[in-house]
């Protein structure tokens, strides 16, 4: 159970998230809904330690206090990113950036079977194995990103809009997949611009607005919220 | 002609040995060295020391000159760079700090040699005989100096790109950002590997003594050597390196050879603005994003 809380972020004189409050419980999708600069990146990286957060903030993994931890830690505590742009090596080949993806101490045990199973996954990355990494599709980027993430055997993993620059096929595929992630038992918070998609496979959803946490509910609720709908799924409610 | 290439590929292989260090220290950790040079001739001077005061074999100073370069270096990192890394907003802006920094550190280094060894050129015999090869004659100390430089570039290369620790190191200089979320610890690895070039520097000093005279102040064109081979190489880039030092090398050596020996320094510099005209990022880099 990742359990965050209290997390406020300032760039400069600008509040970019205001105490806000999560939790994600591992074997579970939770989505965070939100305008552009709502604070959803800035969320996600000040979660994996790579923002400088005002002092105050809360997060535990299981038994494991990250609060104070630098990002190299937090992913040895199993909680890993893939952040917007996926940030992977463009210049190494598909191989070496899976070969990074397990250099956590956590993730050496059973490396090999853990790179069997993100092949079975993404059976692209086989086929690339020798490929340099920038030299692929977006798509296969983005399946990159996912699998280096997953190497580190993660206990929770984030995910930094995902489809951004994907077509709708591969949005599909991607969304199927993050499926069968969850049910190898990690936990997966997912920042979208796509809510329509993302909150199809949530179990639950958050909203966040001007830096704060506005609402909290299970992903059937909120479709259903006019609120919602209006913002965020383009449409009206249903008349009744 | 023989004898000019051969003496070309000598010369680069050693030129290239020369930058490797620089390229690591400037590709992964943004260390613009200006005092690279220098820590060659102190190297050097420890051999020469070595050698003189304690005739003790060059091969056999490296065991100890290497290793004191690489925590020396370890040092200069953690205590003088650090604060420098640590204050930058970004790596343009730590490269700018680091040559300002290394700069005053070139001073202090030569002022303790000039203190030590005075101004005077220093050589030593070591060697210094001459081998049959390919029908010319080649003096066997420079020999043996580039078979230890061969080897130590192919333990390099084979480290950074067959080793977990070695393709950290790459990623570090591709994406540090990125690099933490694959559990590296990116100020750690920088300061590694501005140690790890720090020793290969002293290797090459050490090396280079056994055939070169040297004096407190002869750092000074190692380091502009070893500049103009990594930016034509592409930074942090081992094998861009070693083409680079060769093309050096042979180009000097056949223009000495065959227009004119004063022309050397000139067909440098006009080989090096070719590259950075027709591949700004150098033979092997790619433009930034």
């Amino acid at each position: 159970m990742l359990k965050v809380a209290n997390l406020s972020v300032a760039y400069g004189q600008h509040r970019a998230l205001d105490k806000v409050a999560v939790e994600i419980a591992q074997g579970e999708i939770v989505t965070i809904l939100g305008a552009n600069g709502a604070g959803k990146s800035s969320l996600l990286k000040a979660i994996a330690g790579v923002v400088k957060t005002l002092p105050g903030k809360q997060v535990s993994l299981g038994t494991h206090d990250l609060s104070s931890l630098p990002a190299h830690e937090i992913v040895e505590r199993g909680l890993a990113l893939v952040p917007e742009g996926r940030g992977i090596f463009g210049d190494l080949t598909v191989k070496e950036n899976l070969l990074l993806g397990a250099n956590p101490k956590r993730a050496r045990d059973g490396e090999d079977i853990r790179r069997e199973k993100v092949l079975t996954l993404f059976p692209r990355l086989r086929e690339r194995s020798a490929q340099i990494a920038r030299t692929m599709s977006g798509g296969e980027q983005q399946m990159l990103a996912i699998g280096r993430a997953l190497m580190s055997n993660p206990d929770i993993l984030l995910l930094d809009e995902p489809s951004l620059g994907l077509s709708p096929i591969m949005v599909h595929e991607l969304f199927a997949t993050l499926r069968r992630v969850r049910e190898a038992g990690v936990g997966l918070l997912l920042v979208e611009q796509n809510a329509q998609e993302s909150l199809a496979i949530a179990d639950r959803g958050y909203v966040l607005e001007n830096g704060s946490i506005v609402d909290h509910d299970s992903a059937e609720n909120l479709k259903t919220k006019p609120a919602i709908l209006r913002a965020y799924l383009g449409g009206e409610p249903a008349q009744t | 002609m023989t004898n000019a290439i051969l003496a070309g590929l000598m010369l680069g292989g050693m030129y290239a040995l020369t930058a490797m260090g620089l390229t690591l220290q400037y590709g992964v950790a943004r260390i613009m060295n200006l005092s690279y040079g220098e820590f060659l001739i102190a190297a050097a001077f420890a051999s020469y020391w070595l050698f003189t005061g304690w005739a003790l074999s060059p091969f056999l100073g490296l065991a100890f000159v290497v290793p004191l370069a690489f925590v020396a270096s370890f040092i200069v990192y953690r205590v003088l760079l650090t604060p420098l890394v640590n204050r930058a907003r970004n790596r343009d802006a730590l490269e700018v700090d680091s040559i300002l920094a290394t700069f005053g550190l070139t001073f202090i280094i030569q002022g303790a040699m000039l203190s030590m060894f005075g101004g005077a050129y220093h050589s030593y015999s070591f060697l210094a005989f001459p081998v049959e090869l390919l029908g010319t004659t080649i003096a066997a100390n420079r020999l043996a100096a580039l078979a230890v430089a061969v080897l130590l570039g192919a333990m390099l290369y084979l480290a950074l790109t067959k080793t977990r620790i070695g393709t950290a190191i790459r990623a570090v200089a591709v994406d540090p950002s990125a690099a933490q979320l694959v559990a590296i610890d990116v100020p750690r690895i920088s300061a590694l590997t501005f140690a790890l070039g720090g020793a290969l520097v002293a290797a090459a000093g050490v090396l280079v003594s056994t055939f070169l005279t040297f004096n407190a102040s002869s750092g000074v064109v190692f380091t502009m050597k070893a500049l103009i081979i990594v930016v034509m190489g592409g930074v942090g880039n081992i094998l861009g390196c070693l083409i680079a030092g060769l093309a050096l090398g042979l180009s000097e050596s056949l223009v000495a050879t065959l227009v004119d020996p004063g022309l050397t320094l000139a067909v440098n510099f006009a080989l090096f603005l070719a590259v950075l005209l027709i591949k700004p990022a150098g033979l092997f880099g790619r433009a930034a994003r």
